[in-house]
Order: structure tokens, then C-alpha cells, then sequence
């Protein structure tokens, strides 16, 4: 039975060996080495720090294509006309699940013919130098971000590759992401990457971990990512990581997405060891886009407003060509420069808004009931009562598609805009603040003349899409 | 079209690779709400899982998601497992079912042509899919109406 116990220095050598042995280029890998690689960087490309003392909220996009020429042109770009702050490496889909073959085919077709054949960065097929040559060229640092459900040999080779940032996490890139991994599985896997990160921070290479915040990307209701961000992010330091950076999605209502990132900052403090360096970051609206460049700039503008309210430490940027799946570079810079202007000409006007504080209690209230669950479940231990809270539904996820979740709970908008549960399920809530989220869901019933249903949840699904944030009929 | 079975169980599931689920969800909701009987398999369903369970529920009705743009070829042979295994349903695919092609009668006509009954556009909804497996089913409203749908 696994617990949130650090993994034993021995036991971290052989499983380190085991999983490099799983594709040639895991040969390359030499911790020792890579420490003294990560030490020959200069400051401006170390994640953590420059994260984490900068003063106004830092922007990244999201960019991975199969190539390393094409990938040292695209960070470039936006690094140069987009302005990007900290950029990115999004990995490929085969790698994601662990293909390295099909991801090699897929590489040596890009190779061949210019197109770009696979729809990330194959990292491990690229190995250690392949890493390396894109730490070297790029300005700036640079994270590995994903999706992997068992990242082992994927990190082993991007820290070792000079990379000092990496997104996901056990439960984060479970739930949402894949239908057959075992919870307890992922946490396995994910508690040696943590571990692997823990040793790199323990010889003063601090690498920076990202818990992916913004889940199943659907109308999350905040106290439900945060939890689950504040449990990854306890998982993660057990390992030693002393940087970590708790994510949240963008909802739409500014009331709430203000008080969800103060909320978020706040518990991530409090539940987190001192010795942590917390960071947040928002995440601009993950749900569907409106079909129309025009208006997903007004999606993305809302979003940069709500940041320079909130002033999270870094804020990754959609672009207007979302609706359509991977943009241009150009686009992708478009969404950043949108994004800077509006936070820098907002940041500094001190906006403050009714609401906020008291939506910010509800949701600490909220996140206190899912951490209780998880530790009664656990009887203290944070692995066994994330697995047991999951199996019995008291913590869920709206829209998950694991079997390791009941994804039985329904999230639905209020009469705001602001994101409620409409079906509970089994989840672990206190009466008083369920009678809330039902007093402000039968307050938009009466206004739209119809019955609380599953078709209000539709509606709001569509309703960005559709030009509007809440989906009245 | 009117199908020998009057079973109102419905096979739902999102096939392939494809994670995607908030669609599937909220199928699953609108027809148990309609009153029809969903089995719903979920994301990463394989041709097999879906004729395994339509023949162990005994379908009336098998119904395909796919949103990443792999469905025609994960679709390729799928009416030939259905019918290997003896399942007698209608078949219907919906989602995102191309990658950048914006003619959808191109894309229905190369769906029908792998065997569907009814093939739907993302922007298609529930209520619309419900009304149509009525018909082919032979159902009429009060048939499987339990819950008022008002949109």
C-alpha cells in the first residue's frame, strides 16, 4: 500500500535505472553531469527564480512541434514578438502515452517531409542533447508541459536535458486525461518524478513543479481544483520539490475567478510546508472557444482583466485561433500581446469589486470540507485518502473520464455567471453550503422561467461559444 | 426506418483514443431524461467494447463520439464487428468527425458510407438526436417521456 512517503534514495537509483533502460536515449542520462549542466546556466533561464521575484504576473503560451529547428523558431518568435515571458515545450501525444516507436516515425516523417506529423515536441526521442540545443538557443526558461499519466523516463531526460520546469501531476494528469490508469498507479509514478525533482532541489537545482489546475477544463467549480492542486502540490514537497506553482482555469465570472486565485494562494500557503515557495498561476478560458477571432480576443482580454485584478505570478495565454485547434506562431503571439496590454493597463488602477471577499470565504469553506474528506478517508495519510475520497465519490470531478473518478457531479452557472453544482452526487459538502449553491441555481431557475436541469449544464457548456457566459435558453 | 427492436436501451461511448467526455455526459443525462435506458461506456472505447455491450443490453441503439478527428479511421470495419457479433441496432456517430474539412455532406457522406444511420455535426442538439432515434426506433413521445425536457 503506497503512502505520501519519500522514496528512499536506493529505491529512487533503481527504479531511475529501470525506466531509462525503457529508450536508448535514457542511456544519456547523468545525474551528476546534468547538475553541473543546470549550474553552467546563466540566472535568466532559471525557472524557479525568475518566477518566483518577478513583480507583475508573467506570461507563457502554450507550443510544441515535432522538430528541433522548427521548435527553436517557434520559442523564438514568441519569445521575441510575443513577448512570452517563460515559454513552453508541449509534448506530443505518442510520447504521452509512453510510444516512443510511433513517436520516432513520427519525428522522421517531419524529418522528411516538413510537416509536422506529430502535434508536440517527442523530448525522450529528442534526448539529452536534442534538449539541451533548445535550452541553449532560447533567451529565456523553458517548461516541459504534457499530459503523461507515467512521465518517469520524460522528466528523467528533460531535467537531465536542462529543462527546471515541469507541468502535471498524478491526479491532475489522470483524472482528465485517460480512461485506465489507476489512481494509485499514477500516484507511483508521479511520486518519482517528485522524488527525481527533490534530488536535483537538494543539490540547488531547484526545479519548479506545476500541478495542471484547470482539470477537465469544463466549468470546474474552484474549491474542486484547488483541493486537488493543494494535494498534488503536498504529494510533490513529501519528494523534496521546493518550488511549486498551484494552477487555476479561468471560469468567466470575474467575482469569482478573483476570489478562486486569492483563495488558491491563501490554502496553498497554509496546507503547503514552509520550506515551499508557492507560485499560482491562471489559466485563460480552457473551455470552447468562440468560432470567430474577433470575439476570442474579448474571451482573452477578459481573461488578461481578471489577472490584473488577481495578479497571479504567471498567466499561460490563449490564443484568438483556439476554435480551430494549434495556431500559427502568429496567433499564438497575438493572444500574449492581447493578454500584456490589458494587464499593463489595468494592473495598475487598484480595482476592487463587491463580492469578492465573501465569494473567496464560501470557496476556503468549500476546499476545507474536500481536504477534511481527503484526510478522515486516509486517516491522515494524503495518498490513501486522495484514492479512497475518489472511490467513494466524496471528492470528484466534474466531466472526468478515469474510471478512477465517478465523474458523477454536475457543475451549472448561477444567476451571475458564477460556476455552482447542480447534481452533488457523493460529494463531501457541508449542508449550509449545498443549500447555498442550491439558492443561487433556483434563483437563475425563476429567472429563465424553467426548471433546474441537465440543460442548463448544456447550455452553459455551448453558451462562451455562443457569445454569452451564462447559457439561458 | 423502424427496427424489429423496441428496446430502448442506448449503447453511448466516445471511441478510439479520444478522452473527450463533457459531450458524451451530457448525451448520457438528455436521454436517460427522455427516458431511454443509457449504458454509457465512456471515453477510449474500442469497436469491440461497444458490441459487446450492445449485445449484452440489447441495444435498440449504438451511439458513436468522436471529437480528435480519428473517427473515420477508427470507424473503419466497426459495422462488421456490430454485425459479426449480432447486433441489430441503429448507429449513429456524432462530434468533430474531420480534421479541417469544413463540407460536412462530405463528411456524412463518407460516414453513411461506412455504415451509420444518422450522422451529426458538433453543433447538433441533444433534443435533436433524441427526436430522431424516436423515429427510427418507432417510439412516440410518451413511450419514453419521464422527465419534461424544456429548452
Amino acid at each position: 500500500m503506497i503512502r505520501d512517503e519519500r522514496i528512499p534514495s536506493d529505491e529512487l537509483r533503481r527504479i531511475d535505472e529501470e525506466i531509462r533502460s525503457d529508450w536508448p536515449t535514457g542511456a544519456d542520462v547523468d545525474f551528476e553531469e546534468a547538475i553541473a549542466y543546470h549550474e553552467s546556466l546563466p540566472e535568466r533561464k532559471r525557472f524557479a527564480d525568475v518566477l518566483e521575484s518577478a513583480d507583475k504576473p508573467l506570461l507563457q503560451p502554450r507550443a510544441g512541434v515535432p522538430r528541433l529547428d522548427d521548435q527553436i523558431e517557434l520559442l523564438e518568435y514568441l519569445h521575441g514578438e510575443g513577448k512570452a515571458d517563460l515559454l513552453p515545450t508541449t509534448i506530443d501525444s505518442y510520447t504521452r502515452d509512453n510510444e516512443y516507436e510511433k513517436a520516432q516515425q513520427g519525428l522522421e516523417k517531419a524529418r522528411e517531409t516538413g510537416d509536422d506529423t506529430l502535434n508536440g515536441f517527442p523530448a525522450v526521442n529528442h534526448g539529452v542533447e536534442g534538449c539541451r540545443e533548445l535550452i541553449e538557443a532560447i533567451d529565456a526558461p523553458i517548461e516541459v508541459r504534457h499530459g503523461t499519466p507515467d512521465a518517469r523516463l520524460l522528466a528523467a531526460i528533460t531535467f537531465a536535458g536542462g529543462f527546471q520546469s515541469f507541468e502535471g501531476g498524478p491526479i491532475s494528469y489522470n483524472i482528465p486525461y485517460t480512461k485506465r490508469h489507476g489512481l494509485e498507479e499514477t500516484i507511483e509514478r508521479w511520486q518519482f518524478v517528485d522524488r527525481l525533482a527533490g534530488a536535483y532541489t537538494q543539490r540547488g537545482v531547484r526545479i519548479n513543479r506545476e500541478p495542471f489546475g484547470p482539470l477537465t477544463g469544463t466549468l470546474v467549480p474552484p474549491s474542486i481544483a484547488i483541493a486537488i492542486g493543494i494535494v498534488e502540490g503536498q504529494l510533490a514537497a513529501t519528494q523534496g520539490v521546493r518550488s511549486i506553482t498551484l494552477g487555476y482555469g479561468q471560469v468567466g465570472n470575474v467575482v469569482q475567478d478573483v476570489a478562486a486565485l486569492n483563495a488558491l494562494r491563501d490554502l496553498a500557503n497554509e496546507y503547503l510546508p514552509d520550506e515551499v515557495v508557492v507560485t499560482t498561476v491562471f489559466h485563460e478560458w480552457m473551455g470552447g472557444f468562440p468560432p470567430d477571432e474577433a470575439r476570442a480576443n474579448g474571451v482573452i482580454s477578459l481573461g488578461g482583466m481578471t489577472a490584473a485584478i488577481a495578479q497571479p505570478d504567471k498567466v499561460i495565454t490563449k490564443s484568438p485561433q483556439e476554435f480551430q485547434g494549434v495556431p500559427t506562431m502568429q496567433a499564438n503571439a497575438a493572444g500574449l500581446r492581447t493578454t500584456r496590454q490589458v494587464i499593463d493597463m489595468a494592473i495598475e488602477q487598484n480595482i476592487g469589486i463587491d463580492g469578492i471577499v465573501e465569494e473567496q470565504d464560501l470557496i476556503e469553506r468549500e476546499t476545507r470540507c474536500l481536504m477534511d474528506a481527503i484526510f478522515t478517508h486516509g486517516d491522515g495519510d494524503v495518498v490513501q485518502g486522495t484514492i479512497k475520497a475518489f472511490d467513494s465519490g466524496a471528492l470528484d470531478v466534474p466531466f472526468a473520464p478515469s474510471d478512477s473518478a465517478k465523474g458523477a457531479i454536475l457543475p451549472a452557472r448561477d444567476d451571475d455567471g458564477r460556476v455552482r453544482i447542480f447534481e452533488w452526487a457523493d460529494l463531501e459538502m457541508d449542508d449550509d453550503i449545498k443549500e447555498i449553491h442550491k439558492a443561487r441555481l433556483s434563483q437563475r431557475a425563476d429567472t429563465e422561467g424553467r426548471e433546474q436541469s441537465f440543460r442548463m449544464v448544456a447550455d452553459d457548456v455551448d453558451a462562451i461559444s455562443d457569445g454569452k457566459l451564462i447559457g439561458r435558453p | 426506418m423502424v427496427l424489429n427492436t423496441m428496446s430502448q436501451t442506448v449503447v453511448l461511448g466516445v471511441i478510439g483514443s479520444d478522452a473527450h467526455v463533457v459531450g458524451i455526459t451530457i448525451l448520457e443525462q438528455a436521454f436517460s431524461a427522455a427516458g431511454f435506458d443509457v449504458v454509457n461506456l465512456g471515453v477510449q472505447t474500442s469497436q469491440e467494447e461497444f458490441a459487446e455491450a450492445a449485445v449484452a443490453h440489447d441495444a435498440g441503439a449504438v451511439l458513436v463520439s468522436s471529437l480528435y478527428g480519428h473517427a473515420e479511421q477508427d470507424c473503419q470495419g466497426f459495422h462488421q464487428v456490430l454485425e459479426e457479433a449480432g447486433v441489430d441496432a441503429a448507429t449513429y456517430i456524432g462530434g468533430n468527425l474531420a480534421v479541417g474539412q469544413d463540407d460536412f455532406e462530405e463528411t456524412r457522406a463518407t460516414f453513411e458510407a461506412l455504415g451509420f444511420d444518422r450522422v451529426f455535426d458538433s453543433e447538433t442538439d441533444p433534443e435533436e438526436a433524441i427526436a430522431a432515434l424516436r423515429d427510427d426506433l418507432g417510439l412516440t413521445t410518451t413511450d419514453t417521456e419521464r422527465a419534461t425536457i424544456s429548452s
